[in-house]
């Protein structure tokens, strides 16, 4: 059962979305940049790779 | 009645929405004032404190040595009316002059006013005074300026953050558990005055008035702080007015600093929370102190005294993730440097904790302190100094909904001036705006974190 007499113990939860919001955010903006940096650094050693093969 | 230092007064309120939704409102105000700044500043604007000298003769009399002497003298006398009467008045807390004279009108007035004003302690610092003299009276007799040991740099202004930490406890944990009254006794206040005083002399007699007042006077290193907020401020015998914040920037060069503004955030925390939010797990381990044979007052004490530290960890641990987050950003400069440039960022934070939750409890103790408490301040009832000593506090004054809406205002408007004066930091690391504004997304969430926080204290306190 639904201990309702007991909610207000839990109320707390409600301050720590916002937070959990923004935290989260924050990483998944940080996850995106450090995947769009490594994908850039990825293709610029591929084009490196494709001039290496062109002089060979 | 008895005087409830711990808490603001606020009664039960009629608002029309949960108080948690204000968290989110609050949230989603300073989540726009941080994308307004990152489109908006570009260039630093409080690094220059754009100093305005006011009249010179303006300037000559307020900083003339009679002023000086006249302020310095109403300074020592009002401290010795306090620990007078501490001494020698009555044990009724709400009665004695001493209690809301040091733990409200000075304790929260210095701060609410030097936030607007600059620095109002110094000129009527009883210690600075008494010092001054002495230093004055040593010189004309021995005809030479007295010798100072040099003040070891490393200890910057720790022994200030310890002392704000010395006096909150004295307040709410030594107070909260006194014997003869619910709260603290005037005559320890008193006792805790005089060896304070003998303190902060000895430690101006050694290390010199100016320097002491500077990195280890509690009270002069805190007022001074919130001090920073203010417009006007004297340099070189000049008055002068600056761009409000400005002069807050460079505070926190001094080691040790980030501790004070940790420890008055963390000191309002756990006052805030001492009956409220932490009062389940207060009891918790008190009971489990009482379980292992601790005597009760000393379990009390140790379970409020542990409950602070922690307190102190945990708001100092919030923005230690700030500034860890800050260092993944590219070109960030150094841990240490990052924490020392931020540390003036959580003034503003500080200030609105303070109004938040003593606001209300200033107004009211403030009617007290300038009614019955100036005419009779030993509370004995002998005495009606100024016709004043039947006045009561009219606790009608402030609605609980004014308070509430003054409580939110002051944490929203705080943190949004600490986001400020952050972005404006950041644009000094980091020229680069986008950079900049990267490095700002932790503080941000520490600002959110912060302001959730102080709203959950008030509202499980108000509630």
């Amino acid at each position: 059962m639904l201990p309702v007499a007991h909610v207000g113990h839990y109320l707390w939860v409600f301050y720590v979305i916002p937070i959990l919001i923004v935290v989260g955010a924050i990483v998944r903006n940080a996850i995106a940049q450090r995947r769009l940096a490594r994908d850039e650094s990825g293709e610029s050693s591929t084009a490196r790779g494709g001039e290496f093969t062109k002089r060979d | 009645m008895t005087l409830p230092v711990a808490h603001a007064l606020a009664s039960r309120q009629d608002l029309p929405i949960p108080a948690w939704l204000f968290a989110w409102a609050a949230s989603i105000v300073l989540i726009v004032s941080f994308f307004a700044l990152s489109a908006a500043w570009r260039k630093p604007q409080f690094e220059d404190e754009h100093r305005r000298p006011l009249g010179e003769r303006f300037s000559a009399a307020l900083l003339s040595l009679p002023v000086q002497v006249l302020c310095g003298a109403i300074g020592v006398f009002l401290l010795g009316v306090a620990v007078y009467a501490g001494l020698r008045g009555t044990e009724a807390p709400d009665r004695n002059f001493a209690l809301t004279f040091i733990f409200v009108t000075c304790w929260l007035g210095f701060p609410f006013f030097s936030a607007f004003l600059g620095n109002l302690f110094r000129p009527f610092n009883p210690w600075r005074a008494v010092g001054r003299a002495a230093g004055g009276a040593f010189a004309s007799i021995a005809g030479q300026r007295p010798a100072h040991l040099a003040y070891p740099e490393r200890l910057g202004r720790w022994p200030a953050a310890v002392g704000l930490l010395a006096f909150v406890w004295i307040e709410v944990v030594y107070g909260r558990t006194s014997i003869v009254s619910v709260d603290i006794e005037p005559h320890a206040v008193a006792i805790a005055a005089l060896v304070y005083s003998v303190y902060t002399l000895a430690m101006m007699a050694v290390f010199g008035v100016e320097k002491w007042c500077d990195r280890g006077e509690a009270f002069s290193v805190y007022f001074g702080m919130f001090g920073r907020l203010g417009i006007f401020g004297a340099r070189d015998g000049r008055l002068y007015r600056r761009r409000p914040f400005s002069a807050a920037t460079d505070w926190a060069v001094v080691p040790g600093s980030a501790a004070v503004v940790i420890a008055s955030i963390a000191a309002t925390s756990f006052d805030g929370a001492q009956d409220g939010a932490f009062k389940d797990a207060i009891e918790k381990t008190f009971e489990w102190f009482i379980d292992r044979g601790v005597g009760l007052t000393t379990g009390l004490r140790l379970t409020d005294t542990i409950f602070m530290l922690l307190t102190f960890a945990a708001v100092g641990g919030v923005y230690m993730l700030g500034v860890r987050g800050m260092r993944t950003v590219p070109g960030a400069p150094s841990f240490k440097q990052l924490r020392t440039g931020f540390a003036h960022t959580l003034i503003p934070i500080a200030l609105a904790y303070l109004v938040a939750h003593y606001f209300s409890f200033f107004v009211f103790q403030e009617q007290a302190q300038f009614g019955y408490l100036l005419s009779d301040p030993l509370g004995t009832g002998h005495t009606d100094l100024f016709g004043t000593v039947s006045n009561e506090v009219d606790y009608k004054l402030l609605s609980a909904n004014a308070i509430w809406y003054v409580q939110v205002a002051a944490l929203v408007i705080g943190h949004v001036i600490g986001l400020m004066l952050a972005h404006d930091r950041a644009l000094v690391y980091w020229p680069d705006y986008r950079k900049a504004t990267a490095s700002q997304y932790w503080m941000l969430a520490v600002m959110v974190a912060f302001t959730c926080f102080g709203l959950y204290l008030l509202s499980v306190a108000n509630g």
